[in-house]
């Protein structure tokens, strides 16, 4: 302000005063325009990074399933299904021996005795275990043949994308140099065509052993095993008669056959599995990471709900001033524990302590107690909703204060009482309010990381629900998780790669909705007081 | 430029600060007694000794100006003020028929249901009308949806809003106007069927038109409610009230018929005040 400094004029020269502030206002300006410009920009370039390093992941998988097709392993997965279901109820029989010991137990019958009871059961267990002997190596000769021929194949593919490459680089004489090998597909496949008449003879074989298996099958002393071995014998019995079907496909399965664009697509949103870098066929179907984010998040909704709502009603109707300054900073203090101490104490003393307490004998009555797995949906659950406690108790408790007093006052005039006044008239007033608290609060849960990536257990299976509320103590992973643990491995561009970013897209899409729903719901709660 | 319309003949004067005449058989007691009340906001006295005695099936003004008390010695009468933490009785006593409302033996949910309120600013519940009218009988436990039904249809009838509403009772109470909705709250009020109405203020916020209608509908109300009304508005004082009661600095001034505040007041800050010399 160089006017100021002459003493003889209050009001400086104005020609020179209104540039400089024009300039000034103009520098202000671009200040600030300039700082959200670059958060827009860069908020733009990240967007469209993750976009376009997820959407190269649909041509990749399409190619990685075509391959799956043309090197037969989808061949020898047909049989491979068969020869595990096999498995799987060899599994389901020593399940039910396991029930039976334990009953026994209770009852205080001597191991011998019990080993003794049990003896036909466990001949006709490993009998039938033994039924599946030829088609377990009948699967693992195909196996080793048809990986041989995927690693070929898979060779060759490489070999002619880097071709291509310096062809495109103008290097003709290097790309000649590149001998590209030939691979005999057909031979390989006529032999993996063998398979086919070895199963129908292996399949035929099992179904006799086996139909004379069951005529002999020992009873069991106790009724509920019975009853268990008797749904065991249906489902044996539904999977010999769907044997048939398999020989069928196998006949009819030619690797020729065409797969379309958008299997690519369907086997990620609704692929069961996940299984990376293995030798034989990598799936990335987000399905079971998706339903682990999603189980530990309601878990942890349902713990965090409660407490939250709870606590925002108590601290704005029903505490005195002093307990009000005390309980509201002491909550909202707890976002502000690091996420990793808090996923520490999890592993530390929650998961041990949920075990403890199943093992303990005080819960023996609950049928899926004593839990295995220290580290499950529930443990995570529990450490997340300390973690959205604080977000649904601030805004929650925003959303009460903001009703406006004369419906409190015109509640208590009509002669309603505290509880009444707050279950009719503030709860109900504020709801949308307290709903998008809550929004807000899952999607702090299902973005959070380092929490479930240390507590949750990080096993990739879809939990099994057939064991009903057990479900939740069984470990999972996450969607957050898996990009956190696997990214710093894999190789930049691969399948893997992508599909890790069509994971992070999910992600984006779903804590991107959840807080669009939360914005809106927050305005039209803020009408309806308005 | 007082104009007193609809002043009935019939009630005595009820005065304190000079020796009242002999009462008329018909009034022998206020329906509301309030005795030497004194009352504080933590430190601070807001009532001094305020005695009073209300009569029933009347209107009663409270007058003054802002900060004399008038609106928390309302708001004593039905509790109110318990909902402020440093609120207090300092002293002496108000009974309603006889009973001192604030011992410890009242229910003050009770209380509440016999004294209704109208608040200055018009609160109906983020319902529908219906369910806002409803709302002090459900709380009361009534659940027979034909009791519901004719309270409600009865008292928006008594509050005059009933040609108005009964096409859409189901629509949030939100969509009718200001005068509207005053009336609305004035019919969730009477829904519990109280034997007194206390309001506050209750056309201060509303246009002409919709205060000429709230001030009819009080007219009429007093066949059978006993009204308390504290009020701003001097001409309103005069054109509803029977008895009107002007406060200042906490205390009571003067009370007595309304005709004789606004045409005769015995003290010399009533007629300051009314004759707008202060407040």
């Amino acid at each position: 302000m160089e006017g100021v400094a002459d003493p003889r004029i209050l009001i400086p020269a104005r020609s020179t005063s209104r540039r400089t502030q024009v300039v000034v206002e103009q520098g202000i300006k671009a200040f600030f325009g300039g700082n959200a410009l670059v958060a827009v920009v860069v908020l733009a370039l990240i967007t469209i990074f993750l976009f376009r390093e997820g959407f190269g992941f649909f041509g990749q998988n399409l190619a990685n399933l075509r391959l799956y097709r043309q090197a037969g392993l989808e061949y020898v997965d047909i049989i491979r299904g068969v020869s595990m279901e096999h498995e799987s109820l060899s599994r389901k029989l020593s399940e039910i021996r396991l029930r039976e010991v334990r009953t026994m137990e209770k009852r205080n019958v001597p191991l011998e005795e019990i080993n003794a009871k049990l003896a036909p059961f466990d001949q006709f267990a490993s009998s039938f275990s033994d039924t599946a002997e030829t088609l377990h190596s009948l699967v693992s000769d195909l196996t080793e043949k048809a990986s041989a021929l995927k690693e070929k194949l898979f060779a060759q593919a490489e070999l002619l994308a880097q071709r291509s490459q310096l062809e495109r680089a103008g290097a003709q004489a290097e790309a000649a140099r590149i001998v590209v090998p030939e691979v005999d597909r057909t031979a390989a496949l006529a032999s993996l065509h063998q398979g086919a008449a070895t199963y129908e003879s292996v399949s035929a074989d099992m179904t006799a052993k086996l139909y004379s298996l069951f005529a002999a099958a020992p009873p069991l002393p106790d009724p509920a095993a019975q009853k268990n071995f008797e749904q065991w014998k249906t489902r044996t019995r539904e999977y010999l008669a769907a044997l048939p079907a398999a020989s069928e496909k196998l006949r009819t399965w030619s690797s020729e056959a065409e797969i379309p664009w958008y299997r690519s697509l369907s086997s990620f949103l609704f692929g069961r599995e996940w299984i990376t870098a293995s030798f034989w066929q990598d799936w990335y179907g987000i399905i079971p990471l998706l339903v682990g984010s999603i189980m530990v998040s309601i878990v942890a909704l349902v713990i965090a709900v409660p407490l939250g709502v709870s606590s925002a009603i108590y601290v704005s109707e029903i505490a005195s001033r002093h307990e009000k300054r005390l309980i509201k900073p002491y909550i909202e203090f707890i976002s502000a524990i690091p996420s990793v101490v808090l996923g520490f104490f999890g592993i530390a003393v929650v998961g041990q302590a949920v075990r403890a307490a199943s093992q303990s004998h005080f819960f023996k009555w609950v049928s899926f107690f004593p839990i295995s797995e220290r580290l499950n949906i529930f443990t995570a659950g529990c450490l997340l909703a300390l973690m959205a406690v604080p977000t649904i108790f601030t805004l929650s408790e925003d959303a009460l204060r903001n009703v406006p007093r004369g419906f409190k006052e015109a509640s208590y005039a009509l002669g309603a009482n505290r509880l009444q006044t707050i279950g009719r008239v503030l709860v109900p007033a504020s709801l949308s309010g307290i709903v998008s608290a809550i929004l807000l609060g899952l999607g702090r849960v299902i973005g959070e990381t380092m929490v479930v990536l240390l507590c949750a257990g990080n096993r990739i299976a879809i939990p099994d629900f057939t064991q009903g509320l057990g479900a939740i103590f069984q470990p999972v992973h996450t969607m957050t998780g898996i990009i956190a643990q696997e990214m710093g491995e894999v190789v930049r561009g691969s399948t893997h790669y992508r599909a890790l970013f069509m994971v992070g897209l999910v992600l984006f899409t779903i804590t991107l909705g959840i807080n669009y729903l939360a914005q809106k719901l927050v305005t039209r709660f803020r009408m309806s007081i308005g | 430029m007082v104009t007193v319309l609809d002043m009935p003949e019939t009630t005595s004067p009820i005065t304190l600060n000079q020796p009242a005449p002999a009462p008329e058989p018909e009034v022998e007691r206020g329906m509301i007694e309030i005795d030497r009340l004194g009352f504080a906001y933590g430190n601070h006295q807001v009532l001094h000794d305020v005695s009073l005695s209300i009569p029933a099936r009347a209107v009663t003004a409270f007058i003054g100006p802002s900060g004399c008390g008038k609106t928390t010695l309302l708001r004593c009468l039905n509790r109110m003020n318990d909902l402020i933490d440093s609120a207090r009785i300092t002293g002496g006593a108000i009974r309603i028929e006889g009973v001192d409302i604030n011992a410890p033996s009242v229910d003050v949910v009770d209380l509440r249901r016999r004294v209704g309120m109208v608040f200055q600013k018009s609160n109906p519940f983020p319902k529908s009308i219906y369910d806002n009218v409803a709302y002090g009988l459900r709380i009361a436990g009534v659940t027979k949806r034909a009791l519901i039904d004719e309270a409600v249809e009865r008292s928006l009838r008594s509050a005059a809003l009933w040609d108005e509403v009964k096409d859409r009772l189901h629509v949030s109470g939100y969509g009718l106007s200001g005068g509207q909705q005053q009336r609305l709250c004035i019919a969730r009020a009477l829904a519990v069927e109280p034997e007194i109405v206390l309001m506050d203020e209750p056309c201060s916020a509303l246009d002409p038109i919709a205060t000429a209608k709230v001030e009819e509908l009080i007219r009429q109300l007093k066949q059978q409610y006993t009204i308390v009304i504290v009020t701003h508005n001097m001409q309103q004082a005069g054109r509803c009230s029977d008895h009107t009661a002007f406060f200042y600095l906490g205390r009571l001034i003067e009370f007595d018929l309304t005709t004789k505040i606004f045409s005769n007041p015995g003290q010399r800050q009533t007629e300051e005040y009314i004759t707008g010399r202060f407040g």
